[in-house]
């Protein structure tokens, strides 16, 4: 799986979880959006879902078994939710492991 | 009253357990079972699956290739499943406390956690733990089983916060002694303490089926949206 193969993957879930947002709170998507922290604009709830549903995805379509929260990705220097992109690169890197 | 409603019940196989499943499949509910033994229970409606409720990743897989795949969705968890030894701290088996950690407060936790993630839907979800008359009275040889059920009500009251954007609300169930496989396990003099403790109680009397039936109904009716964070006990314990 390509690093952009999970862009697509993580851009068409944001755009899902954008569709629950009202208009005035839906987020512009592409690699730079901050996930979660300073400059976010999605609520901790909707966070956790995206994970949920990510991690699902992951696991239903192509077999990937992930945990996005666990202690290896709470310690890194790099959170992986500082932006989209730093997400598909742990992701990426989660998925090639796993292979 | 249950029609359409998929169900979830740990520990299904006996007691309490089988009691809530038949009571949810006679009004309509299709009924996801859960217990570490087979069912020799039969109905149409009626699915289960064979899951350590001690074991946190039997729970997460059983989740995830079986209910997920096949179900979907949930819109009631009744977590009944329970193990119990009633010993003074000092002489209670490691094991023993162990187990109860990991079935009667951990395995709630999972159950919950993963149940929630197919809760997310439009319809309404219900969280129902099943707590005990021991966080309140205290007994003498409970220690680990009332903190248990005593973690369990602030579980509830927690993820009613996290999850109640969802929809979904949590509540716990305290009940006193009901007449049961687990009431037979304790010794005759377990049997006779804990009889000592029902005499003390404002309605002096085990609980019946219906007691707890009737008090699920409620948290679990699509009226209780209201209701959530919420511990009732039976019998006028509080």
């Amino acid at each position: 799986m390509t690093n952009n193969q999970i862009f697509e993957i993580v851009s068409k879930q944001l755009v899902l979880l954008n569709e629950t947002f009202l208009e005035n709170q839906k987020i512009t998507i592409n690699e730079n959006t901050i996930l979660f922290g300073y400059g976010s604009s999605i609520d901790s709830l909707s966070l956790v879902s995206f994970i949920v549903d990510l991690e699902t995805l992951f696991f239903d379509e192509y077999g990937f078994e992930i945990s996005l929260t666990d202690d290896r990705a709470m310690i890194r220097e790099i959170s992986p939710f500082d932006s989209v992109a730093t997400l598909v690169d742990y992701v990426f890197e989660l998925v090639n492991e796993l292979k | 009253m249950y029609k359409d409603k998929i169900v979830l019940v740990t520990g299904a196989s006996r007691g309490v357990g089988l009691e809530i499943t038949k009571h949810f499949l006679k009004h309509g509910a299709t009924v996801i079972g859960l217990s570490r033994v087979e069912s020799l229970f039969n109905h149409n409606h009626y699915y289960h699956f064979s899951v350590n409720i001690g074991d946190p990743e039997s729970i997460v897989n059983c989740f995830k290739k079986e209910i997920g795949k096949h179900f979907k969705r949930i819109d009631i968890v009744i977590n009944n499943a329970a193990v119990m030894t009633s010993q003074y701290s000092m002489i209670m088996p490691k094991k023993n406390a162990i187990d109860m950690v990991n079935v009667n407060l951990l395995g709630v936790f999972f159950v919950s956690r993963e149940a929630a993630k197919l809760m997310r839907n439009k319809e309404p979800g219900r969280i129902i733990n099943i707590g005990s008359m021991a966080v309140s009275l205290e007994p003498v040889g409970d220690s680990i089983y009332a903190a248990c059920k005593a973690g369990i009500n602030t579980l509830a009251n927690i993820m009613a916060k996290e999850f109640s954007s969802y929809k979904v609300t949590c509540n716990t169930l305290s009940i006193s002694a009901i007449d049961t496989d687990m009431l037979h396990q304790h010794s005759d003099i377990g049997q006779e303490k804990i009889k000592e403790i029902i005499k003390k109680i404002p309605i002096p009397r085990n609980a019946l089926i219906d007691d707890i039936l009737n008090v699920i109904d409620f948290f679990a009716s699509d009226r209780s949206s209201y209701i959530t964070a919420q511990t009732i006990y039976l019998g006028g314990i509080n």
